[in-house]
This record gives C-alpha cells, structure tokens and sequence, in this order.
C-alpha cells in the first residue's frame, strides 16, 4: 500500500481473539496517522490493510462503534490499559503517553471476536430494575407531574449514562462470572426512582437492588466514577440507591407483608 | 425484610446458600452493622484502656471493665461477632477480584487494604485472645494474662508488659496487628456510611472520611501509647514471682470461672 511519506506512523498492538471459546494472541499493526486520526478511525486503516507489521496479510480486526461521538458507548475497549472510548481516544495524545498504542476487548464482558463484546449483561440489568416511566396504557393519563428544575439538573447528570461499561471494566466487585449487577444499572435506578412518574415503580427496583448481586455487592473502591467518560456521580448514585435500599428494607419489616 | 426471589441467584440447590441468598440484603447489613457496632465500640473502649498503660492508671480501668456485671456474656457477644463479621466477610471478600495494579487510585487502594487488613485483624485476634485471654501456649510464648493474682496483687499492666516484652516478633506482631485492627474499622466505618446512605453528596463522604481519619489518628496513638506503656514497664523479680505463683495457683485447681483448666501444664520460664 502507499502512504505519505509525510504521515508519522505509530505500532498498535492489539489483542486478537476469533471466536469466543479459543485463545486469544496478540498481532502488531503500523498504522500512519494524519493530524487528529484517532483510534477508530486507525482500525478503519487496518480493516483496509490487515497487514501485520512483520508482513502477514491477516484478517482484519473485528470492532463496534456506531455514533462516533461518545454518546453510545459502543466502541469502549481498553485502550493502553485504560477502558474508554476508542473514537474519543486521540492518537496525538495516546503517542504522548507510550511508544504503541495497546488496544484490548473489555475483560468483564464475552469477547464475540477480537475488540468486539456482547454487553447484553447491562441491558439485562437494566431490565431487571425496570429502567423506564411507566406510561403505557389504554387511555390518555394526561400530563405528568412538574418535575422542578433542581430535580431536572440532578436528573440530567444521570441521564447521560450511555451503558458503555467502563464503571463495570473498572470495578473490581463486577466480574465475568459473578451476579454483580454494577454502578451504571444502580445509577439507572436512582434516576427513574427520581423522576415523578417513574417513582411509582421505585418499590420493585428497590426490591431488585436488595437481591443477591444488588447494591449491597459494591465494595465502595469507586473506581467507577473515576473512569466514567460522562462524569455521573455513579457514587452518589449507588449511596442514594444505599439510603433508599435502607428505608425500604426497614418499612418492609415494620409495616410488610 | 423483603422475600423477592432473585431472578440472577435462585438456581442453587444447597440449603446453606440459598437461606445467605434469599436474605442476602439482610444479612450484607448485619455484616456491616457487626463491624460498627459490637465489634467497632469495643475496640474503641479497649484501646482507650490500654493508652492507660503511658502514665495512666491502667490496673484501675481493667478492674472497672473486669466489674461489668456478666462479663462472660458480653464476651461470647463479642466473640460470635466477630466470628459472623469474619466469616461473612471472608465469603464477600472471595466475590470481588482487586485489581490496584490496573486502577490505581486511592479508593480503589482503601478497598484492597481493607481485605488485606481484614485478614491481618482475623488472625491477630485470634492469637491475641487465646493467648492472654484463653491462656493457650502458643510457640513457647505463654504470658497469660491476669488482671490480679491469686491474692489480689494488682498484675494487669506486668502481665501485659512481660506479652510484650518476650521477644521483639511479638512487638511486631502487635503494632501490625493494631494497625490492621485501626484500618479496617476506621475505614469500615467510612464505607458503611455510604453502603447505609448516611452520606450521600461526594462533599459529605469526604466531610466524613476527615472524621474517619480523624477517630483513626486518635485510635493509633492509643495502640502506640499502649506498646510504648508496655515495653517501658519495669518487669521485677517481684512480678515474676507473683505471676509464677497465680499460674501455679489456677493450675494447681484454684477457682477462676472464666478460666478453661489448660490441658499444657509444665512449667514455664520466663527469665
């Protein structure tokens, strides 16, 4: 292939895997980089020319991404032992840091092939605590309560939770084999328990989070709102959802069935 | 509390894990509340006492705590305490994987010490109460503990020293021992303010991770005054006989309710 002779060229090392029950291995690529490339748009290159950097025309690297922008969560790998979003992840600044770019899948979550991985977990979990404002019915209910504007600013911060998975990468309660249901679906929670309409549900979210697996699991290493590319307060999140989990489980006993 | 049954854990047959399961909630919070509580108050209470060892009037605080009415009761709380706040705490340990290489942050630090101190305290405890409390011979290191002799002689702070003074593994024993104990409740008592939702706001949880650290700073000077009070004690030859006498006296068949009869009874030298 030609490249311009212009380009600076940086080595990725990435973490290959091509089904989900065998081995994983490592393979090298060099990568030519124009000014403001970054990591995706560096895999785009290496779809097009899956060579290796000692010669072998291989299979191009398996990936997801979709919106580009850090608002789907669907590219997050790890990225120089780092669980972001590869198409936030600048190759001008990753060259700052180390001589090669590392590129591996997330560990929490099935590998499908090389950097791609199902996070079906999450929406699973987010099922489970019923992440949504029941409105559905067969007549109209007329118009909600008023949500005041403070409640709007604490909600908004929640609201930009786009179930990358980073939280969960980071934390060292959620695992690959275990129940843990994590900070993003515990923050999810405490989002909609907070919403007027979507409260009405808060009892069985409460019951969810007091299960096995639920918000008592967090070992409160809060590692999860320090890798959060959204900056949600997933801390205060999982000590809100502590507090509510507490007055809920204390009225079932005095006042439940 | 609340009967829901877990869509994510309801699978396992053994009796045992599923009554942890189905109460799973329940029991997380009495871990917690275990650790505060019984355990966390009388460290607090002990460690103050022992702080009388530096020019405080020691031998009178052990007779205040040895007067409690039903002593033994209060002990057999603390001791099955500690045993579910330990074994409990052994299982949720073995559920979580540390990983302070890849994430090096601060709390992700305290999480990893609390486990490592968790285990440190578990092990110290034990040896500290079997030897000066239970009176077990552990390695040749056998300083039981009196707060009297046999004819009332005051022996709380020349029993403790001689503990302390019999070799300098056993100072170290003690100061990491101590420290591990201080840790994992200070920090506990942080984290639980969080796992109950006392504090909430990021502002809040730091506010009162200052207490923490500050009730964590009191407790280490305590545990240091202590060591200190007890290595700067004088052991005579006076004491030496006294004790000698009151072990021979228990051992001989002298009545001390709360003291098992050992099965181990040569003779010791401590000089």
């Amino acid at each position: 292939m030609a490249t311009n002779t212009d380009q600076k060229t940086i080595r990725f090392k990435v973490k290959r895997q091509d089904a989900p029950q065998t081995a994983p291995y490592w393979q090298d690529f060099d990568v030519p980089h124009p000014p403001g490339a970054n990591v995706i748009s560096c895999l785009l290159h290496i779809a097009a020319n899956p060579v290796t950097a000692d010669g072998r025309t291989v299979a191009p690297v398996a990936w997801d991404c979709n919106c580009l922008e850090e608002v789907c969560g669907a590219c997050t790998m790890v990225i120089n032992g780092r669980v972001r979003q590869s198409c936030s992840a600048l190759i001008s600044e990753l060259a700052e840091e180390a001589a090669a770019v590392t590129l591996e899948p997330m560990t929490k979550f099935p590998v499908v092939r090389d950097l791609m991985v199902d996070r079906s977990r999450m929406f699973k979990n987010l099922i489970d605590i019923k992440a949504w404002v029941p409105i559905d019915g067969t007549h109209a209910l007329g118009p909600g309560p008023t949500e005041s504007p403070a409640n709007q600013d604490t909600r908004y911060a929640l609201s930009r939770c786009m179930t990358c998975g980073c939280c969960l990468e980071a934390c060292p309660q959620f695992l690959l084999d275990n129940h843990f249901i994590g900070a993003a679906a515990i923050s999810q929670a405490r989002y909609f328990n907070a919403h007027e309409t979507g409260k009405t549900l808060q009892d069985d979210r409460l019951e969810a989070l007091e299960t096995p697996g639920g918000v008592s699991d967090c070992g409160n290493a809060q590692n999860c709102v320090q890798v959060c590319p959204k900056d949600i307060p997933l801390t205060e999140s999982i000590a809100a959802i502590g507090r509510q989990t507490t007055v809920h489980a204390i009225k079932s006993f005095f006042s439940g069935k | 509390m609340t009967e829901h049954t877990p869509s994510t854990a309801a699978s396992s047959g053994d009796p045992a894990t599923s009554f942890l399961q189905q109460h799973h909630f329940l029991f997380r919070r009495l871990h917690s509340l275990s650790g505060i509580l019984p355990v966390g108050v009388f460290v607090i209470m002990h460690l103050f006492t022992n702080f009388q060892m530096l020019g405080g009037d020691f031998q009178h605080e052990v007779d205040f705590i040895h007067s409690t009415p039903a002593l033994l009761v209060v002990e057999i709380t603390l001791w099955l305490s500690i045993a579910f706040h330990a074994g409990l705490g052994l299982v949720y340990t073995f559920s979580g994987r540390p990983n302070v290489r890849r994430y090096r942050y601060g709390g992700n630090w305290r999480y990893y010490l609390q486990r490592i101190t968790g285990f440190i305290a578990l092990g110290f405890i034990f040896v500290h109460v079997a030897t000066l409390r239970w009176r077990w011979d552990l390695f040749g290191w056998f300083t039981p503990f009196y707060v009297r002799g046999f004819d009332g002689q005051p022996l709380a702070h020349a029993t403790t020293a001689m503990a302390l003074q019999h070799a300098r593994w056993v100072v170290a024993i003690y100061l990491i021992g101590a420290m591990s104990v201080v840790y994992h409740w200070s920090n506990g008592l942080w984290t639980s303010a969080i796992t109950w939702g006392v504090t909430i706001s990021a502002p809040a949880q730091r506010r009162w991770g200052y207490v923490c650290a500050a009730l964590g700073i009191a407790l280490t000077v305590f545990s240091l005054g202590a060591v200190v009070g007890a290595l700067k004690y004088h052991v005579t030859d006076e004491d030496r006989r006294s004790i000698r006498m009151t072990v021979d006296f228990y051992e001989s068949g002298g009545t001390d309710a709360d003291t098992k009869p050992r099965p181990h009874t040569a003779t010791h030298g401590h000089e």
